[in-house]
Formats: C-alpha cells, structure tokens, sequence
C-alpha cells in the first residue's frame, strides 16, 4: 500500500513537474508525443476534442489525409500517457433533517493511456486505471480496462470505419470521458436497476462514416450486465448528424443528431424473458465564435418488469442537458449547465442538476479545475435530498 | 497484493520513462528548429567564382528578351528577393497567374515553384528565361548573348570548363541562389535560450501555432514547410481556379493543392499566397481563421479556429519573429557588352 501511495505521489510530483517545465513543446500524452503537437491541436480545452481532434479520431487515430505519414507504435515514442487529478473536494448531502459533509484533499484516480497506430488501417486506444485501493487521500478505483478497442479505418471508403472491442459508443453525442465537468451528464446516467447508462462503456463492434458533413454510427453491443452471455450480442443502435458550416460542430459548425437505441435485458430479479427497452435521443452542438451550447434529450421506454414490482405500466421517462461553455482564450473555458431528468411516472422521481464551473490551463496538459454542483432528487416528499459537490483540482495529462 | 505491486511498479516505470521521452523532440512533425546548413546537390558543388558568376547572371536584364527583366526584377532584394505585386508583371507587361515566391532560403525546399514543377533551383533556374511571359527569351539566344560578352565568356570557361551553355547558366544561378539564405531569426535565438528574443506575444503565438491554430502540421521542419502539397482553398472560389498541383500529375485529387511555402522571413514578402490575394499577415490569419474557402478538397485539417483577436495578434507577432537577419548582398559590376555582341533584341 505504502508503495503505490509512493508511486502516486512521484507520479504526481513528476506530472506537476513535466506539466510547469518552461519549454512549452515538450511535455504532452501520447498522440501529441507521437507527432510532436501541443495537445490544443485536437482539444479545445483537454479533455474536449476540436473539430480537428474529431476529425483525427473518427479517422482512426491517423491525421486525414497523411495516412500514408503515419507511423506505427513501433516507430513512435512508446505509446503511454496518464491522467491523474488530485485536489480539494467538499460534498455534502441533505435528506431532509439529516445532513452530512465529506471533504478534503484526494487523489480523483490516475488513468494509464495507450494508443497507436499498429499497421496500416488498423490502431487502438486503451484506457486503463490501475487497481487503487481506497485510503485517506485516495479514491479507490478498480482495475478494470475501461476502454480497449481496435479500429479499421480508411477500409477504401470514408463511409466505412469499424471499431470493435470496449469502447464510448457513438450513441452518447457528447462524450462522457472528455467533457468539461466533472459531474455527470444526468440522463447519460440514467437506466433501469440494473441497466446499462448511456454514460458507459460497452463492448461491441461499430461502424462509423462520414462524408460531407453527414456521419452516420451502428452497432451492436452486448448491453446491459443483466444478459447472460448465451443471450450474444443484444442491443443496437444507429446515430445520424449532420453539421451545418465548416467543422465537426465540436467548436466550429452547427451539428444535430438523432440517435435510436434498442436493448434487451432481464430484470434484476426473477427469471423473465428478456425484454426489449428503447430509447430516442436528440442532439445538438451549437457555435458561435467562442461559445459552444450542448444539448441532448433523450426519451426512454423500458417494460414495467424491467424497473421491479412497484410499476403497474410500462415505464417512460425522459430528460435533457443544455451545457454553455465559453472558451475566451486558450487558456480558460467556463461551463454551465443544466441536468433534468423526468423520471417515470410511477417513482415520482425527477432529477435536477445545476453545475458551474471553470478550467484554467497553465500548460497544455494542466489544468486548475474549478466546479461547483448541486443535485436534486425531485421526490413526493416535502424535503427533497439534495447534494452539493465544491471542487478545486489540478488535472494533468502526461 | 500482488496486482497492487504490479500497479506501483507500471506508475514507477512509466514515470521515469516519460521523463526520459518528453525531453528528446521525438514527434513525426520534425522541430521547426534552426535552419541546417544548405544542402548542396554534389554534382554542383558551391564555389566563389560560380556564386560570383550566379549573381550577375541573376541581377542582369540582358536574360531578357527586351533587355528589360532580370531574376532581381521581380526577386528583388529590397522586397524580400520577392516582390510586391500580388501577381507578377514579366516582359512587355504580361501578368502572370501566380504570386512570386521568395528566393530566400529556396535552397531549403525540396521542390520549386507553388506547384513543384521544378525538382531543383537548377532545373528552376532556366525556367524564367524562356517563360514566356517572364523573361521570354529563347535559351539559344540568351547562351549566344552571353558568350558575345567576354566578360561572361571567360567566367564560364573558369568554372565549368566550356562556353556559356543552359546547364551552367542554371548551376551558376543556383549556386548564387543557396547563397540567398538567413541566418537567426528571434525564434532561433529564443529557442537557444535567450528568453527575451521574442516578445510575450510572439510566445504566445508560437504556442497558437503549434496547438489551437493547428498551423504546424503543415508548417513543420526548420523552413516551417512540409514540403507537400495541400488545398487551403485559396482562389477556389474563382471561376477558373488555378489547379496547382494537378496540372504537374493530372491527378484530381491533387486539384488546388499548392506547395506549403517556408515562413521564416514571410513578413517580408506581402502579399501572400500563390494567388497575392491576401496583402497582409493578419489577412492571412484572417483567412485561416475563417477555414479557408470551401471546396471539396479542401484539407481536411482547415477548420475555422475561433481566434480571438488578441489571439490573431498573437500569431501575427510570432510570423514576424521569423524574420531572419538577411544575406549581405549588393548587386554586383555586370561584365561589359564586348565588341562581339549581337544586340539584345530581336
Ligand atoms: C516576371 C517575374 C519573374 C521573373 C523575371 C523571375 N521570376 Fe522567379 N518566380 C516568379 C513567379 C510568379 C514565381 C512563382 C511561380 C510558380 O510557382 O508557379 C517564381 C518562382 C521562383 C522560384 C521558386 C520559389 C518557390 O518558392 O517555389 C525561384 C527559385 C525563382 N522564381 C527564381 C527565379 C530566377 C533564378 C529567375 C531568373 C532566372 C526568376 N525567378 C525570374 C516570377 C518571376
Ligand atoms: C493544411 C496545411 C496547412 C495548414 C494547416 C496551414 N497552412 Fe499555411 N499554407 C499552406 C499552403 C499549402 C500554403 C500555400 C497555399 C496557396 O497559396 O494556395 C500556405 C500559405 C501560408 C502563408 C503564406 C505564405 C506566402 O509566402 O504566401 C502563411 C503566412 C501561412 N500559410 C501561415 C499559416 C499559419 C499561421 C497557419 C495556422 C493558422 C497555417 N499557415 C496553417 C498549408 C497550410
């Protein structure tokens, strides 16, 4: 235990160091090592990917245009980065009369990151956090591999790039590892007992194309924990968008979307059949010069055995965010946003959320986090449980 | 217990490597680190009496066909060995289609010209002259005039060997050319360590160029130029748009795309682009700033960038910190016309 806190804290010091070193060109993750770019190439803002950063990952992690540049991870610096975030939180829940506070200086977690091309067509990204034990100071993680996946791309057609493995499927328009704040989207969050978010990662397989300003996404997915492996792969979904304007609607261009999802699960209890559950999703990015505006809505129809007992009818509910960001200069983006979700009719549960925040970046790859949330569980009850969440981060990729 | 260990033992080692990697500049961009000494081709090796025989020849009319144009007319010393005009005016006034690039530091390009026709400054060189609306004389003519001038005559039997002949009019001219070069500008100087070099805005332009403004994907290596070819979109939008680089390979996709010229000492040559469309630098960030003019091979890499205008500043600020200090050369004493000479026009 002693030594991984070690191991954290040099790992810390040294990204601190890495990020602050006076040469602005130096220290960068891993695609920007491989070609040599600051990271505000393809983000605006790290995490948020650009257009350009977009357009980079829908190509399967090659440059458009300069695939036949390209070098694989045999010729590039080894292909690893990390993430880790560390700093001031202070949270506190209120239900009804009783209200307790969590505060204080933590380790939010450290990302290993590897990515690369392997041959012609062909690369892959892995995100991997290491097994960290929970301790003072340290929020414990499981080592699970969060993203592993495999991408074809440039199969002779630009309407034609296949992902395959774990990976953020494309249903989710705005991508949930690379937003601006650090609460989550409330109605990427949202599923039955049991149920798959649309804010996780899934295996599956994925084909993704685009051609002027159109893009297309499906897939097969295995879906919701509650399937057994005998059930194969289980859920589908497709996405379309277009994007008005020069620009992948990232922060350039006006981009909508629709997005259709069909999943099948049991219930968490007792030996149903499986049950076919739905979703609809709406989305766009808006720009204009240094604001973009994000909203998704999103509507669920999920069987009543799906959410237990309790639901006499089939449950439907739906919700949405809208999420202003302001990028000034390159250095500083501020965010705000509003989370609804209008749970189903039965659980008389709706949730709201209201987030403000900002990040400063004094490097490329370190960014001062600043954000202050407060969430609301819209219950039958007088006293609506409430959590608030106050945070002072520093988040460095390297 | 064992998986932690494993887990320590990861960060330890990725932590030390990645302070090993992020000193040493291992990007597939190359630096745009401080020019290296010219290339010489080894079948044109530089001498004093060859540069000195290509530098008249370059500031000398009497390549033209009127007598009235030389390389310097519209490479002019004075304008950035380029000139001012967005298109050039050649021989008895004719427009050409195409700004004129600079001679500074055209040593360092892999090919010439906006659309790489030319390999070589040699294969360049001769080009103009029998251009028909750049200098427009016949080769013939221009080897006959040289060699009816004794001055001329003897130098090219001192450093080649023979009369004047195209071959060594273009090696004497090219060998001139790679004379044609700067030496540090603010940037090199600041990247050698001296912090006062370049102005705040000019860092903060450098960090623009080199992240949000995504200039130096194309803009890479020590001339700041891939030394490819691509398609920002500029006179797309025009009726009879200029090809570029199809004309040379009749490739479509090459439709429009144009050589990524050098940027160091840009700021002296205005206006910009193989069209002299855009007649200041913060024209051209202006320009990269809108996402170029559509088409449909624009590169993919042009995007709107939402600058700020402290931001557009800021990347003028580092363009101009490019400029390097400039060769010392004043156009030479031209051999006298000799008794043999047959007259310069037609
Ligand atoms: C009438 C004006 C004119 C004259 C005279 C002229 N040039 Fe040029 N030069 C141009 C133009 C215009 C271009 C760009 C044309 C293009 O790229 O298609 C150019 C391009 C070049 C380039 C390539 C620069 C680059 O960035 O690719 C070189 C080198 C050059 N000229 C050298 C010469 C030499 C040497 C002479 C004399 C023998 C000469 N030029 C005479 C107008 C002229
Ligand atoms: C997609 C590759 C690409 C990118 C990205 C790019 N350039 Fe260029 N640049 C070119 C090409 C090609 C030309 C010549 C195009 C033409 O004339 O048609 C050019 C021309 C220029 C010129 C004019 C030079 C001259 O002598 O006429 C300047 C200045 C310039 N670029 C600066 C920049 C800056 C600053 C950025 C970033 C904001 C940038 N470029 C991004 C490829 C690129």
């Amino acid at each position: 235990m002693k030594t991984l806190r070690i191991a954290l804290a040099a790992a810390i010091a040294a990204a601190t160091l890495l990020a602050l070193r006076p040469d602005p060109t130096g220290a960068v993750p891993v695609f920007a090592r491989k070609y040599g770019l600051n990271c505000t190439n393809c983000h605006s803002g790290f995490p948020r990917l650009n257009d350009w950063g977009q357009r980079f990952r829908a190509n399967g992690y090659r440059l458009p245009d300069r695939e036949n540049e390209e070098k694989t991870v045999l010729e590039s610096p080894p292909p690893f980065a990390l993430r880790t975030s560390h700093g001031y939180t202070y949270e506190r829940f209120e239900n009804g009369a009783e209200g307790t506070n969590a505060s204080g200086f933590r380790v939010h977690g450290l990302d290993v990151l590897s990515a690369g091309v392997i041959a012609p067509h062909v690369s892959y990204l892995m995100v991997y956090p290491p097994q960290l034990a929970e301790s003072r100071g340290v929020q414990g993680q499981e080592g699970t591999i969060e993203m592993a996946s495999v991408v074809f791309s440039g199969l002779g057609s630009p309407w034609l790039n296949v992902r395959a493995g774990r990976f953020e499927p494309a249903y989710a328009a705005f991508s949930v590892k690379r937003h601006l704040s650090i609460t989550p989207y409330e109605i990427y969050d949202y599923a039955f007992p049991g149920g798959s978010p649309f804010s996780e990662t899934q295996e599956g397989i994925e084909v993704t194309g685009s051609s002027r300003g159109f893009a297309y996404a499906a897939g097969l997915l295995n879906g919701s924990a509650t399937n057994r492996s005998s059930d194969g792969p289980s859920d589908a979904y497709a996405r379309a968008s277009m994007v008005i304007g020069a620009g992948e609607g990232q922060t350039a261009g006006q981009r909508i979307g629709v997005t259709g999802y069909l999943g099948r699960a049991r219930p968490l209890e007792g030996l149903t059949d499986l049950q076919t559950y739905s979703r609809l999703g709406v989305d766009a990015s808006l720009n204009l010069k240094q604001v973009n505006l994000a909203a998704q809505w999103l509507y669920g129809q999920d069987p009543k055995a799906l959410w237990g007992p309790g639901f006499a009818d089939d449950a439907c509910w739906s919700g949405f965010f809208a999420e202003l960001s302001w990028q000034p200069l390159v250095e500083c983006v501020a965010f705000a946003r509003y989370d609804l979700v209008n749970g189903p009719a039965a659980n008389e549960e709706d949730i709201t959320r209201l987030t403000g925040g900002g990040r400063y970046y004094f490097a490329d790859n370190l960014a001062l986090h600043l954000e202050y949330s407060r969430r609301t569980l819209d219950t039958p009850a007088s006293d609506d449980p409430t959590e608030d969440l106050a945070t002072a981060r520093l988040d460095i990729g390297f | 217990m064992k998986g932690r260990w494993a887990a320590s033992l990861l960060a330890m080692i990725l932590v030390s490597l990645t302070l090993t990697w992020s000193t040493g500049a291992l990007g597939q961009f190359l630096a745009n680190g401080p020019l290296p000494p010219v290339p010489v081709p080894p079948d044109n090796p530089q001498t004093d009496a060859k540069v000195r025989l290509g530098a008249q020849l370059y500031f000398d009319t009497r390549l033209s066909a009127d007598n009235t144009i030389s390389c310097a007319t519209c490479h002019a010393p004075k304008t950035g060995w380029s000139n001012p005009h967005p298109t050039d005016t050649g021989i008895r006034g004719q427009v050409g289609g195409r700004n004129s690039g600079t001679i500074l530091n055209a040593a360092y390009m892999r090919v010439q010209f906006w659309d790489g026709r030319a390999a070589t400054l040699e294969e360049q060189a001769v080009g103009p002259i029998h251009n028909p609306i750049e200098m427009g004389e016949t080769l013939e003519n221009v080897v006959r005039k040289l060699n009816g001038i004794p001055g001329y005559r003897a130098q090219f039997n001192t450093v080649f060997g023979t009369d004047a002949n195209p071959d060594g009019i273009a090696k004497a001219i090219a060998a001139f050319e790679r004379t044609v070069v700067t030496g540090p500008a603010p940037y090199d100087r600041w990247l050698a360590g001296e912090k006062s070099a370049m102005t705040p805005a000019a860092v903060r332009g450098m960090n623009l160029f080199n992240g949000k403004g995504h200039c130096s994907p194309c803009h890479s290596g020590p001339a700041f130029s891939d030394q490819g070819y691509h398609n920002i979109g500029a006179g797309m939008d025009r009726k009879d748009p200029d090809l570029g680089r199809e004309v040379v390979t009749k490739d479509p996709r090459d439709r429009g795309r144009f050589k990524t010229p050098g940027l160091r000492n840009c700021a002296l040559t205005p206006p910009y682009l193989h069209t002299g469309s855009e007649k200041t630098l913060a024209d051209v960030i202006a320009y990269y700033d809108r996402g170029g003019i559509a088409n449909p091979n624009l590169d993919p890499l042009m995007l709107p960038l939402n600058l700020t205008s402290r931001e557009k500043a800021d990347l003028v600020a580092f363009l101009e910190a490019l400029t390097g200090t400039q060769p010392n050369i004043t156009p030479p004493a031209l051999p006298e016309a000799g008794p043999a000479q047959e007259g310069g026009s037609r």
